[in-house]
């Protein structure tokens, strides 16, 4: 009579150890050999459909109709998700999720584009591109991508103190040291946003806006904890915080004003200011990542968004300025009741503009930022 | 347990206590006194329980867009989330995820129970340990843990990792409460069915499967409910498109709240408690003693 | 070969599926997670293996400390507020509940099966500066300065409310089961209901409250949802700082290292916890 083998339990343990370590060893392959910069695909991209658009940006920020014209046209779908910060954004790009069209600032761009991230993309290929192009000098080679080679600029934006007239007065003295308010104790809001607490304490401070020096952090580190007491939270919901009343003063970006003084019942209780020390300016910028499905669709929405009907669309919702000849008025009249929110490419000549950093360098900042957030 | 005699000083005793001297003179009925202050506590505790239900489903008909002022009802915000395309996608990927991980976690956890309660081997505690650790693991370690095994196998985060991940940590639950149900059985009876002439197959499908299906279809349930609720795990393990609906609402709420929230949470707030209802009842409709509470009582 | 050991044969095969299922998915992901707390960052902010001790380091200075200590206050302190409002609660529903019993306990279960996070932020909505409670207790003449959200007390309710029915639970289990001619023969010796309650019912009944101290506290040592939802920048957990460093902040070593942590406190409290459990129920045996 023969025996049947079975599994005896010594067997089964080790089948289960082997497996667990077959995969730890194998998981082990993403976090170990760094992979150079990754080769760009081959194939050159143009403007047709060829696929669903993938769209990855920031909530509410292009209007709505916009978007349905798009799918209407073109007979796709926008799928949408939506980042909370760039960093947020990175982490969904570096963990494999394929977008086919994000929005990137500035830094971000020279960041993922020094990974082999981003597609180039041929503006000959773009109708709308030469309105940005021929006309702003600035977008042709701008510092943070030569040429404007992956990307193209989608709008700018500068970052000031906004506060509510009717609690603090018509008038601040123009300097970031207004967020130090009395009356404003306890609705006084930061942006949740390291770049954005650590430039405005550098500014404060008479410091380089990107500093990474320890001694420099330090210092940082404490002013900001001086108004920890009169902060009610950390939040890059300025527009929200503005709108329901939690805010009195808050550190804000200038399109949210924009926005938050059509949306309010009454406008006439809000106010930003530019303080003298000098306001950060950023860009956001249209890119398609290197791992998109469908590029084609990517390109065609760009040069969807591009066209003056639709930018003049989203600056009157969205209250940012965007580089396209011949949409400037529909922004000057716009900002005409409120000149302290305009942003116009001057200001980005000012280059108060956030840039990238070393490992050792980012991990310091990152380092007193926490240090900020927790207290 | 030490009982110690005492006088129990009538004064004392009673102003301790905040019952009236007349009451404490009634003994042995001191059974059928209901404790004042415990009731109170109680009456507390079952309003503060349903208070945030109640704001979320009386603000889901608010005709305006404020969340702190009620104008009149409306149904407006539910019209809008049907509408809405990605929402009602998210409810069909909760669902979906829900479903899958009800699935797998009942056939793998039934299995595990039977091979914890039945099977004499060493491998029965290694097991044992393993299925239990989940348990008293936070959420937010299981879902940075799944979210860096993902990540480093290439593994892309979307359906397919939220449905693992998601079945993982049910699998636990669901052995736990099917271990307790296993150890009541008699194994005696498939032996007696198998020396009647059945095979093992049939003893399985005509004796034990019949014994077993109120408390997996009742563990079947409650895990669906879970998973279809759970928020955190599938923060961590969640890719861009198909988002499950706990996953929006967070975005919704932290970054700038549409009221339609409200409708959606309602949604999900009744679905779950029809669900766990069915759970409670099923067991006793099917004839079977007992409750599912049954399946609380350790 | 004999039946039995047939029996056997299958029921070991049947641990298999289970076991493999969660040690690949389940214990290779926990060592991953100890791993990386050694690795660091590239210049992407890509994580890699790394053998440096920057990360640990690094969570040994005052801030992560303080966040440490401060989840324990709060977690501790959610602990005992549940125990203190379970106790009443499971007693009037096990001892005067009557037929009712079932519903009561299914009407404290069906709102856990609710979604947490909606929940959560119905909680929010009530008690934020313009909502329900607030205009009302400012109609009562209390200063407009004072909020309830933001504050650690609003965290600490949040955790209550949010763990209480694994509490609840296993408290209500072991009153039903106590005999309850216990709490007769404990009123006829000491009168007062409150020391009868505190020297019998209590130590009859600490099986489930040791199942739901362990219950409460774990989950909530690695809560993030309450202090983000209720809580300000001077309450965030151990908890808002992993889910920090994984999306936001983009470290993922650092936030390895963070998880381990609160793994490893957790591995302590509950071996310091089984002993003394244990070593009570060898002298509640003698």
């Amino acid at each position: 009579m023969t025996r049947a083998p079975y599994v005896s339990r010594r067997g089964l343990f080790k089948a289960a150890g082997a497996s667990a370590a077959l995969l730890g060893a194998a998981s082990a392959c993403a976090y170990v050999n760094p992979p150079g910069p990754r080769a760009l695909p081959k194939k050159k991209i143009v403007p047709k459909v060829d696929g669903d658009l993938v769209y990855f940006n920031w909530a509410d920020y292009v209007h709505p109709k916009v978007l349905k014209g798009f799918k209407a046209e073109y007979g796709v779908d926008i799928i949408q998700s939506n980042f909370d910060s760039m960093e947020g954004m990175a982490a969904k790009l570096a963990a494999g999720n394929r977008y086919d069209v994000i929005f990137p600032s500035a830094q971000w761009v020279q960041k993922l584009d020094a990974a082999n991230q981003l597609y180039p993309i041929d503006h000959s290929v773009l109708d709308n591109a030469a309105a940005i192009f021929d006309y702003y000098d600035y977008f042709a080679d701008p510092w943070y991508d030569p040429k404007s080679a992956h990307s193209i600029p989608f709008t700018m934006y500068k970052t000031g103190v906004a506060w509510r007239k009717d609690k603090l007065g018509d008038q601040l003295t123009g300097s970031w040291n207004d967020l130090w308010n009395d009356t404003a104790n306890g609705h006084t809001f930061l942006l949740d946003d390291r770049d954005e607490v650590l430039g405005m304490g550098a500014l404060l401070l008479g410091l380089d806006l990107n500093t990474a020096d320890g001694d420099d952090l330090d210092q940082i580190v404490d002013k900001i904890d001086s108004l920890r007491p009169y902060l009610r939270a950390f939040s890059s919901d300025d527009f929200n915080n503005l709108l329901s009343g939690d805010a009195w003063l808050t550190q804000a970006w200038s399109g949210d004003l924009a926005a938050v003084i059509w949306e309010a019942d009454d406008p006439s209780l809000y106010a930003f200011e530019s303080p003298s020390e000098g306001s950060p300016v950023n860009t956001d910028t249209y890119a398609i990542p290197s791992n998109a499905q469908h590029p084609g669709t990517a390109l065609l929405f760009i040069d969807y968004m591009l066209r003056p009907e639709n930018v003049e669309k989203n600056i009157n919702y969205i209250g940012y300025p965007m580089p396209v000849h011949g949409t400037e008025a529909v922004y000057d009249e716009l900002m005409a009741p409120f000149p302290a929110c305009k942003v116009t490419v001057d200001d980005l000549g000012e280059d108060l503009y956030f840039t990238n950093h070393g490992v050792d360098d980012t991990r310091a900042r990152d380092d007193a930022y926490t240090r900020i957030k927790v207290g | 347990m030490s009982v110690t005699t005492a006088r129990p000083e009538p004064a004392v005793a009673s102003a301790a206590a905040g019952t009236s001297r007349r009451r404490r003179r009634r003994r042995g009925s001191g059974m059928d006194r209901k404790p004042r202050f415990a009731v109170a506590v109680t009456a507390l505790f079952f309003v503060l329980l349903y208070l945030p239900i109640a704001a979320v489903v009386v603000f889901s008909f608010n005709t305006k867009k404020s969340l702190t002022v009620f104008d009149g009802w409306s149904l407006q915000w539910y019209r809008a989330f049907f509408n809405d395309r990605e929402l009602t996608h998210s409810l069909g990927t909760s669902l979906e995820v829900a479903a899958v991980a009800m699935v797998g976690s009942v056939v793998i956890g039934a299995a595990l129970a039977f091979g914890l309660v039945r099977a004499r081997s060493r491998l029965g505690a290694a097991a044992n340990a393993i299925m239990l650790i989940p348990l008293i693991t936070p959420e937010i370690v299981t879902g940075v843990a799944s979210l860096m095994l993902f990540k480093g196998v290439y593994l892309e985060p979307g359906l397919a990792t939220l449905m693992i991940a998601e079945t993982t940590f049910s699998i636990s639950y669901v052995t736990v409460i099917l271990r307790a149900r296993v150890a009541e059985l008699n194994p005696e009876i498939e032996e007696a069915a198998m020396d009647l002439g059945a095979s093992r197959m049939q003893a399985v499908r005509l004796v034990t499967l019949p014994l077993m299906w109120p408390a997996m279809l009742s563990s079947a349930i409650l895990i669906f409910t879970i998973v279809f609720d759970d928020f955190v795990l599938a923060f961590f393990t969640t890719g861009v498109s198909p988002q499950p609906l706990s996953v929006r609402i967070y975005s919704a709420i932290r970054f700038g709240v549409q009221p339609s929230i409200n409708a959606v949470g309602t949604l999900m707030l009744v679905a779950s408690i029809l669900l766990i209802v069915l759970a409670l009842v099923l067991p006793r409709l099917l004839g079977r003693h007992g409750s599912g509470l049954d399946l609380f009582k350790s | 070969m004999s039946s039995a050991k047939k029996s056997d044969r299958l029921w070991t095969w049947l641990l298999l599926p289970g076991t493999l299922w969660m040690s690949v998915f389940f214990v290779s992901a926990l060592a991953l997670v100890v791993a990386l707390s050694f690795g660091r960052t590239d210049e992407l902010g890509n994580p890699r293996f790394s053998n440096t001790l920057e990360n640990i380091r690094g969570i040994l200075e005052w801030t992560y400390l303080r966040v440490i200590i401060r989840s324990l206050v709060y977690s501790v302190s959610a602990t005992a507020i549940c125990l203190l409002i379970s106790y009443p609660v499971a007693y009037v529903i096990a001892r005067h509940g009557g037929r009712y019993r079932n519903a009561l306990v299914a009407l404290i279960v069906i709102p856990f099966f609710a979604n947490y996070l909606v929940r959560m932020y119905g909680w929010q909505t009530l008690l934020s500066d313009d909502g329900v409670v607030m205009k009302r207790l400012r109609d009562l003449g209390v200063s407009s300065d004072f909020h309830i959200l933001d504050t650690a007390g609003a965290v600490i309710g949040g955790l209550v409310y949010g763990y209480i029915v694994f509490m609840v639970l296993p408290v209500y289990a072991s009153l039903q089961r106590m005999d309850g001619s216990l709490i007769e023969a404990g009123r006829d010796l000491y009168g007062s209901p409150l020391r009868t309650f505190l020297t019998v019912t209590v130590p009859a009944t600490r099986a489930g409250a040791y199942a739901g101290i362990v219950l409460v506290f774990l989950p909530a040592m690695g809560d993030f949802i309450s202090a983000q939802l209720l809580g300000g920048p001077d309450n965030l957990m151990i908890g808002n700082l992993i889910q920090d460093k994984f999306f936001a902040g983009q470290n993922w070593p650092l936030g390895a290292a963070l998880t381990m942590t609160l793994m490893l406190l957790l591995l302590v409290c509950m071996f310091a916890y089984l002993r003394q459990t244990a070593r009570d129920s060898r002298e509640a045996a003698r």
